[in-house]
Order: structure tokens, then sequence, then C-alpha cells
């Protein structure tokens, strides 16, 4: 009874899904409309990609309406080939040969035949109805103001790794890949909408199938807003021009970044369209390395911007006072070991040292704190004691930025030297240190926030571009101060001799760097380097006292720090403090002082 | 004769040769329709690193694993029942902590490079286990202390698979309901059950005036059968047409412009009083249980329509979501009609084998794991879908047959265990991709990719088998021989 009753009801379940199966597959038409299978297409809706402001509200990315010519290579017939080549403006082999490539990858499913076709194409091409072929609406990017390639990155089709890693793209889709495209591409992608139509055999569509029910609307993708100042980045990159280098400033009460500038730079507007593949190769390929995003990435030795975290870390070691004097003999001198150093008053102070650039004042600085006898010598924890303060400045780390590709640096450990010179080494062996050279990288980014720890007197915020992403909070840690291992009471006599620099005869920044009224504190850099000329090199901010911006400029083989990057550091911080730019006659020199690389050739 | 036996031969002649060709051949169709599922013309071909390719190292794995069910001594079914059920539970408990989160669910444990879900597993052991326990002497379901120690060893895995929020294994563990009928459970259970899961589904699928008729058909009918009275609540629906559409539509005329819901519903609560005064006055014993019935189901339906109402979209949704229905980004009914769309399109005869089209441009989410049944629908058309359910029936039916061939109770009701879980997993399978069922993520035997699933119901079935033939058959043969 109890069994019979149970196979009933086994019974009783498969007929009624067969039943079921019976009523939507045999009775019920809906399912099937067109006599042949094909007559829903499932039309992929592309949101409009989500554009970038800088900090003033100007446009930096916009997304322009755009249409792919899309073909199901099933559905076509004989049509006028010639007609299609004319209308799309594409010659006729390469139609042939875009064909086969959509036939060859499947019969059923879409390929993309021409991207970013105009609005007017579009109309033309639905016109004509050429049965198999379709038009999708989606957006390239535009860039309004043609700056910081580098930065912004670019978007290009998605390829096989990311069609596995995440099921939100399909072929022929964009993804962001650099910069802040490819940083933010979660935010700046949107959502994608899907539009269900019945199609006839002849690949014309009848309507929305069931009345648009399952149908979805893409949703846009999120407005950011840059911390940029585009107009600050457009004028660092005139400048730059013909040069190799950076340019980095940061607003050091936040840590937002206000320009990072690159030469050489190309034009962002240049990797979108058709001719993106060969602009791409031709900047891939190009020995100066302009997608080489340097602000980030080139480990570039400091020279004597660098003077100033050996002055901090000595007072804070208690080593060294703002009114220690020390001699300078034309240079530094030890048994047969030279540093050399130009001519200037001697003896000197704190103040005077940062002044002048004096080497042989850091030389002994550097010393002092690596022999500092508490720490009982200098294999003994002397020298891990001074690196680990210079890594908390945050040099030799990733900062933690927001946008690809940001660089460590090099800080090494003493393990290092213990390697190098088979643990018989001392204060001498690494004495370049002091002056910011030898085994010492720092991107111009790291390098900026160390110009904003002086500026803020001990603290820094992670620099970042974005300030803003539409509806979504901003990531905490970008608010959150960091503070470098030295007491805020040190930074005082370093700044006085940066304000000295740039403000008293022989200073070095004063000649092309003092801007009346701008209290610009500042200080130069000659990094020697195996390439010929040394690198120029600027740090600065402005002004003294609640500094609003702090500034680094790295000029390749520039020559002296005073001769190129101090007048494009105090350009820009003369335009973004005062809006205007009171020596025009430096603006022309700068634009048209070109720099011959030699050596980049050769690196080939 | 001689007293050797070869032990190979002797399982030869008993075996259930029925289901292991039902097996073989359900195992074959699900490899081909996977492969069909997962095929790309763009791709090359063969490739072991596809899916279709790890299935086939899962099935010969499992033909590995079955022929050695079949050649162990069925005793060892006895006596590892507990330890299988324990270990699998540690198991389980050990995802909550070690497993990554996949699709929201805590339920795979990675071992090198496979990732196995204790979850399918426990399902063998559970049958094991309750056969165990039900077989002991003198356990009856009827005791309180038996009927509780069958919910511990049912509800703790269940309990940690809502932790694991793996809602769509825990339903399946309904299945035991199946077995539980054959070994006594109370009956009233069943029908209360029933009611609500019929009525929560109706309103997904009728109208309020299509559950209202329903509900009314149901309560007459129940009294017709009860009394053996088919008279009275004829005569009794029969008025009741009559009153409530005429009085729809004079309503209509006269310009209140009612639903005929409201007009059914005031009619059918008017006639309550007089219809229960009549029954009153002569004396039907058990008549209230109707009543009762027909005020709970109108309470239950309306109760559950306007809680659900009240909420907006978003948090319906969010309730679908946590009943284990699952949520997409393109609303929750997209798969299903996806679904739909491929099964419907393929007619009576299937649009033949890989010639899918609706199933090849991925609009069918999970196309290879939950959403199987999608390909056989679309590719080998009505035909084909009754062949296979109609395999899965025979299966099950035989399973049933098994279960009533063996003399112990251990078998029995290991055979009903498994009975039930392959009903269970085909209905509700199959019943969500045809939009029977709310989407519950189960697999569909032997067709779903999973190595996991399809090794727990390989185990399932093989043990199954092997418990058929029985120990004492072979002693017996022996003896004969």
């Amino acid at each position: 009874m109890k069994e019979g009753v149970l196979r009933i009801f086994v019974v009783v379940v498969f007929v009624v899904l067969v039943a079921r199966l019976f009523v939507i597959q045999i009775v019920d038409g809906s399912y099937k409309t067109a006599a042949e299978n094909n007559a829903l297409r499932y039309e992929v809706l592309y949101p409009p990609r989500g554009e970038v402001l800088d900090r003033n509200g100007e446009f930096i990315i916009q997304s322009r309406e755009a249409y792919d010519l899309m073909v199901v290579p099933r559905d076509m017939e004989a049509f006028d080939t010639l007609l299609l080549c004319r209308i799309v403006d594409v010659p006729l082999p390469r139609m042939r040969s875009q064909l086969k490539r959509a036939a060859a990858y499947s019969q059923r499913r879409p390929s993309v035949v021409v991207p970013q076709l105009s609005k007017e194409t579009k109309l033309l091409l639905d016109e004509l109805r050429i049965a198999g072929f379709y038009t999708v609406y989606r957006t390239v990017r535009s860039y309004p103001r043609k700056i910081a390639g580098n930065l912004l990155g670019y978007v290009n089709e998605v390829n096989t790794a990311d069609l596995e890693r995440d099921d939100y793209y399909r072929s022929g889709d964009y993804i962001g890949r650099s910069g802040i495209e490819g940083a933010y591409e979660e935010h700046l992608r949107g959502d994608k909408g899907v539009k269900v139509n019945m199609v006839d055999v002849h690949g014309i569509v009848k309507g929305s199938y069931g009345d648009g029910v399952y149908d979805t609307l893409p949703v846009a993708g999120r407005t950011l807003t840059s911390s940029l100042d585009a107009g600050l980045q457009a004028l660092a990159e005139e400048l730059m021009a013909g040069k190799v280098g950076s340019v980095v400033a940061i607003e050091p009460s936040t840590g937002e970044i206000l320009v990072m500038a690159n030469g050489p730079t190309y034009d962002p507007d240049e990797l979108v369209g058709r001719e993106r593949g060969n602009n791409y190769a031709r900047l891939a390929n190009d020995n100066l390395r302009p997608m080489w995003n340097r602000a980030v990435q080139a480990p570039y030795p400091p020279g004597s911007t660098f003077k100033m975290v050996n002055a901090l870390i000595g007072l804070e070691e208690d080593v060294l006072k703002p009114d220690y004097m020390y001699e300078c003999n034309l240079g530094y001198h030890f048994g047969n070991l030279s540093v050399a150093c130009h001519p200037h008053w001697s003896p000197l102070d704190l103040r005077g040292a940062i002044m002048t650039s004096c080497n042989a004042y850091f030389c002994y600085v550097l010393r002092n704190i690596l022999d500092k006898p508490s720490y009982g010598g200098i294999m003994r924890g002397g020298y891990d004691n001074w690196a680990d303060k210079v890594r908390s400045f945050g040099f030799g780390q990733k900062l933690g930025t927001d946008f690809l590709g940001e660089r460590e640096g090099n800080v090494y450990g003493s393990g290092y030297y213990d390697d190098l010179y088979r643990g018989r080494w001392n204060s001498l062996t690494v004495l370049s240190l002091a002056i910011g050279q030898g085994e010492l990288g720092c991107t111009p980014l790291q390098m900026a926030n160390f110009a904003a720890i002086i500026a803020n007197r001990g603290h820094y915020f992670i620099p970042h571009v974005i300030k803003e992403i539409e509806g979504v909070a901003m990531d905490r840690k970008f608010f959150e101060p960091h503070y470098a291992g030295v007491a805020p009471e040190h930074f005082e006599s370093v700044v006085d001799g940066m304000y000295m620099a740039a403000h008293e005869d022989g200073g070095t920044v004063k000649t092309y760097g003092m801007v009346p009224g701008l209290d610009i504190c500042g200080k130069t850099g000659t990094a020697q380097n195996p390439h010929g000329q040394d690198h120029s090199v600027f740090l600065g901010f402005a002004p003294r006292d609640n500094p609003r911006i702090a500034i680094y400029v790295y000029v390749e083989n520039g020559g002296f720090g005073a001769s190129v990057a101090v007048p494009v550091g105090s350009l820009i911080m003369e335009q973004y403090l005062t809006g205007a730019i009171s020596r025009p006659h430096l603006v022309e020199y700068l634009k048209e002082k070109k720099i011959n690389y030699p050596h980049y050739d050769r690196q080939i | 004769m001689t007293g050797r036996y070869d032990r190979a031969e002797v399982i030869h002649g008993r075996v259930d040769w029925a289901t292991v060709a039902i097996w073989l051949l359900l195992v074959a169709l699900g490899w081909l329709n996977l492969y069909a599922a997962v095929y790309d013309e763009t791709r090359g071909a063969f490739d072991f690193a596809s899916r279709y390719g790890m299935q086939l190292i899962w099935i010969g794995a499992a033909l590995v694993v079955a022929l050695v069910v079949m050649l162990v001594d069925d005793k060892f079914c006895h006596i590892l029942a507990y330890p299988i059920y324990g270990i699998f539970l540690v198991l389980m408990l050990s995802t909550l902590v070690l497993s990554p989160e996949i699709k929201g669910a805590r339920a795979w444990l990675m071992m090198g490079p496979v990732a196995i879900q204790p979850a399918e597993f426990m399902k063998f052991g559970m049958s094991l286990a309750l056969a165990r326990l039900m077989s002991n002497f003198g356990f009856s379901l009827g005791r309180p202390i038996d009927f509780l120690r069958v919910m511990v060893v049912l509800l703790v895995p269940v309990g940690v698979m809502f932790l694991q929020h793996d809602v769509g294994s825990a339903v399946v563990y309904a299945s035991f309901l199946f077995m539980f009928y054959r070994e006594g459970l109370w009956r009233w259970i069943y029908i209360v059950l029933g009611i609500v899961v019929g009525l929560f589904f109706g309103s997904f699928w009728v109208t309020d005036t299509g559950l209202l008729i329903l509900i009314l058909l149901g309560c007459c009918f129940g009294f017709g059968f009860t009394f053996r009275n088919w008279r009275a609540p004829l005569i009794y629906l029969a008025i009741l047409a009559l009153v409530s559409v005429s009085g729809w539509i004079v309503l209509n005329g006269v310009g209140f412009e009612w639903r005929y819901y409201w007009v059914l519903l005031g009619s059918a609560l008017v006639s309550l009083p007089v219809v229960v005064g009549a029954a009153y006055a002569r004396r039907l014993r058990g008549f209230w249980v109707y009543v009762v019935m027909f005020l709970g189901s109108l309470a239950f339906v309306s109760a559950a329509d306007i809680v659900f109402d009240s909420l907006d979209l978003h948090q319906q949704k969010r309730i679908l979501d946590t009943l284990g229905v699952e949520s997409d980004a393109r609303g929750w009914g997209y798969n299903v009609n996806q679904s739909k769309i491929a099964i419907g399109s393929g007619g009576l005869l299937g649009k033949g084998y890989l010639e899918g089209t609706q199933t090849k441009f991925h609009f069918v989410p999970e196309q290879s794991t939950d959403f199987i049944f999608c390909t056989v629908g679309e590719e080998w058309g009505f035909v084909g879908s009754v062949v296979v359910l109609g395999l899965f029936c025979v299966l099950i039916l035989r399973l049933v047959r098994m279960g009533e061939r063996c003399q112990e109770p251990f078998g029995r009701i290991y055979c009903y265990s498994v009975a039930g879980i392959f009903l269970m997993h085909v209905l509700i399978n199959v019943g969500m991709t045809v939009g029977l069922v709310p989407v519950i993520g189960i697999p569909l035997p032997f067709f779903s990719y999973g190595g996991s699933s399809f090794m727990a119901f390989t185990l399932l079935l093989v043990v199954a088998v092997r418990l058929d033939l029985g120990s004492g058959d072979i002693e017996a043969s022996r003896i004969n021989g």
C-alpha cells in the first residue's frame, strides 16, 4: 500500500514535468516566434563610460557617442560590398579580411566589423538594412585638453585573460588598461543593459520581445573628479617640451596631486580610434619612451634635494643641531677620499649649508648618524636605523596611490652592502648617500611627497589623483595622515634653509626661483649620472606658512639644478598661487629649450 | 558439487542489470550533453582541460569506485555507516573555516587541484546513517525519542549548510520525507506540508481567483472523499458558481465593477455559516477539518501576499534570494526566462546535436551546471527530454523495487533514501528550468558538470545495487552451487 502510493507519486511527478515540457515545447509557440530559430536577438546596451573632471570642474576625459558595425555571419546574404565599404570608408580588401575573420570566429556570434563609426554613418547603415549587419551604441574616449596621457591611461579591447577573470566582459568590450582608466575601471565602466528583440529571417528587428519585460537599461559609469589642475598640467607639459624628465606637484594639506607631467608625453587622443594601432606602435618604439610614466616609475638619484632627509634624521638622532658649524674646503676630504664642493663661505651652519647646498656639511652629518656610538657601529644597526628613517618618508616603497604602475624605488638594507663589499665597509664607503647619490633611487612622486612632508612639518597624506567618485565614498586611507619618523620641531631650521636658498644672495634657488610675495622655499639638486650632463633637479613648496603647493622637478641631463628645474618649478608654483605668470620670457625660454639625449638612441 | 565459488561470477548473475544499464545510459547521455553545452566552435578539438574533459576523468574515477564497491562485502556499509557520516560532517564543518567563498557560498574544499563539495557526499553519508539508525531493532518513527534521533542526524548537516549559505543543498534533504513515508511517518504531516507547499507555489503561478477556486475544489473533494458523499459538495459548488457568476454579472450591470474574485470570496464566506449549520445538524464528525483547511488556506495565501506585496521590489528580490531563489544582475526572472526560451525553442524533435543556438550564446547562465537541462531540451527536443526523464523515472521506480526486495530493513531504507534523493534532484532541477519550481541551484544527476556531485550520485546508486545483491544471497549460492 505505502509503496504503491510512493510509486504513484513518482509517476505523477514525472507526468507533471512531461506535461510542462509538452506545453512549452509543443503547445506554446511564443518561444519560437519565427520559422527560423534565430527569432530573438540579444542586443547588449552599452553604458556610456564615466567621465573625468579636473579639480575646477573642467572635463579632462569625455565620452563621445560612436557606433560599432556588427555582423552575424550566418545571417549574411549577398549584398553590395562596395557600397558598404564606401559608407564606412574602409578599403575592400580590409573589409573582406574582417568578414573572413568574423566568420572564422563564429557563424552565430556577432563580431565587430568596423569600430567607432559616426552617428551619420550609423543612420545611413540603418536605412540600408543589410541582412546580418547591425550597429551598436558604444562610447569612445576624447580628451579635450590633450594632457597627461600616461596618468589618464588608455582604453582598449579586452583580451582572453580579461574574459576569463571577470564575466562582466564579452569579446569586443573595452577595458581601461592603465592610469586612471585602469585603476578606476570598475567605477567607470557602468552596468550593461540588454534588449531582447524579435528579429525576422532577414535580420530586421520586428519589435521588442515580451513588451520589453526582459530588457534592462544600462547604467552609466560614474563621474570621477580628479585632483589635477588641467591648466597647470598643460603649463607643466609645455615647459617640459623637448626635455626628458618629470614634474609632480601635490597639495600638502590633502595629498591631492595637482600636476603629474612627464617629458616626453603624448596626446591621449592618439590612442583612440582607427589610428590607435599605428600610433601605439610608434609610441612604443620611440627611443625616449613617452609611454613610460617616469613620475612614478623612474628611480632617479635625487642628488642634493636628498640632503634635507639627512639633515632631518641627524636632528632627530640628536647628532646634529641647527647651529653646528662645519668647515668646507672645496669639499670633504678624508684620507685619499674626497667629495668635491663648489666655492662658498666657510664654516657654515645647517641653514647656510642648505642655502648653499654644501656637500661637505652633509658628509659630516651622514657620518655622525651612521657612526652614532649608541648603535655600536655602522654594521650593527647604525646604517639600518638610517635606512628605516629614510623609509619612514615613503622612500623605497610604494606609497599606495590610486593609479596603476607605481614603483618602489631603491633604499637598500645593510645586507646589500655586506654582500657587495664582503662585510668590509664603513661610513666612508657609503658617503655618497650624504648628497643623494650612490645606491639610491627615488621616484619623482616620492620626492614630491617628501616636499609635502617638509611643507606639513612632518606628515603626509597618500598622494592621489581622484578626489571624488560620484555616489561612492573614497577610500579612508587617503584621509589618514602618515607620520615620518622625525618630530615636527626639527623641520623649522630646514625650512629656514630652504627659504634662504630662494631669498638670500648666494642662495641656489634665488636667481630663477624667487617670486616676490610668494615666500617660496626650495632646494636645487644637480645629480651626477653616467649618461653625460648632470640631471637638473628642484624640490620646493610655497608659501612658507600653510603651504598650498609642494613640487618636484626633474630634468634629465639639464645641467645645474638652478638652470632648468628651478625656473620650471617656480613658474608652476607662481601660476597656481597667483593665477598668472610674471615672467613670460622665462616661459618662452623654457619652451624653446631642447636637450639632446644621444644615450637614449644608443640604448636600443 | 565443488564448494568453491567465484565471487565475480555470482555477482554477475544477481546484479540488477537493468539499473546498471540505465545508469550507464544516463552517464553516456549526460556526457554527450555536457560536451554540447560547453562545445564552442571557435575552440579546437578535444581538450582535457575543458569541462567535458574533466568530467570524463571523473567518469573514469567513478567507474573504478563502482567496481570496488561491487566487490567488497556489503557488511561494510553497515559498519561504516556512522564513520562515513562523521567524516563528511567534519569535512563540512571545516569548509566553514577553510573554504574560499564561491558565488556567495562557502561549500567547496580545495584539495590540491580539485575542489570537492562535502555537502554532495553528505547525502550518501546521511542515507547510510539513517539506514543504520532506523534499522535498529525495535526502532519506530512513532516513538518520540527515535523521532528525535532521526531529526538530529538529519538537521545537524542541514544547519551547517545554512551556515555555508548553501540553501540549495539543504533543500534536497527534504527528499528523506519520501523514505520516511515508507517507514511510517504520520500521514497528516504530508497533507499539511503538501497544502502549504502547494499554496506557496500556487500563489506564484495562478491568479488569486484561480487559487480560490482550487482551494474550494480541494475542500469539497476532501469532504466527498471522507464522507463518501459526492452529491452534497457538487450541489454546493453548483449553487456557489451560479450565485457568484450571476451576482457578478448583475453587480457589473449596476455599475459596481468588482473583480470576480471578491464576489466569489464573498459568496463563499456568506455560505459558510449555512454549510456549517447543515453539517452540524447531520452530526458529521470531522467536518471541521475542512472548514479549518479552507479558512487556513485563505489566511495563508493572503498573509503571504500582503506581506510580500508590501515590500518593495528590491526587498522581494532579497527574500527570493534567501529562499534560495537565485538573484541575478538582470532581474531574478531572467535565468528562468532564458532557460524556457532555450527549451521551448527545441520543439518536438530538437535542433539536433551541437546545433543549439540559445545555449551557445551563453544566454542561459550556469549552462553546464544547474541549467544543463536546457541543452537537452533545445537540442533533443520534447522527444529527447521525455526519454531522459523516462530513464530517470524508471531508475527511481527500480530503486523502489530494489528496496522492497531487500530482506533487511537497512537495504530498504537506504534504497528508498536514494530514490527520494534522485526524485528531488530531478524534480527541482528540471522543474526550475521549465519554470515550475523556484530557482534552486542543485545539480541534475549525471548531467550537470561537477566531480563531487557525479561521484556522490554514483556512490549512492552503486551501493544500492550492492545492497540489493545482498550478502546472504552469495552465501546461499555457495551452498547451492
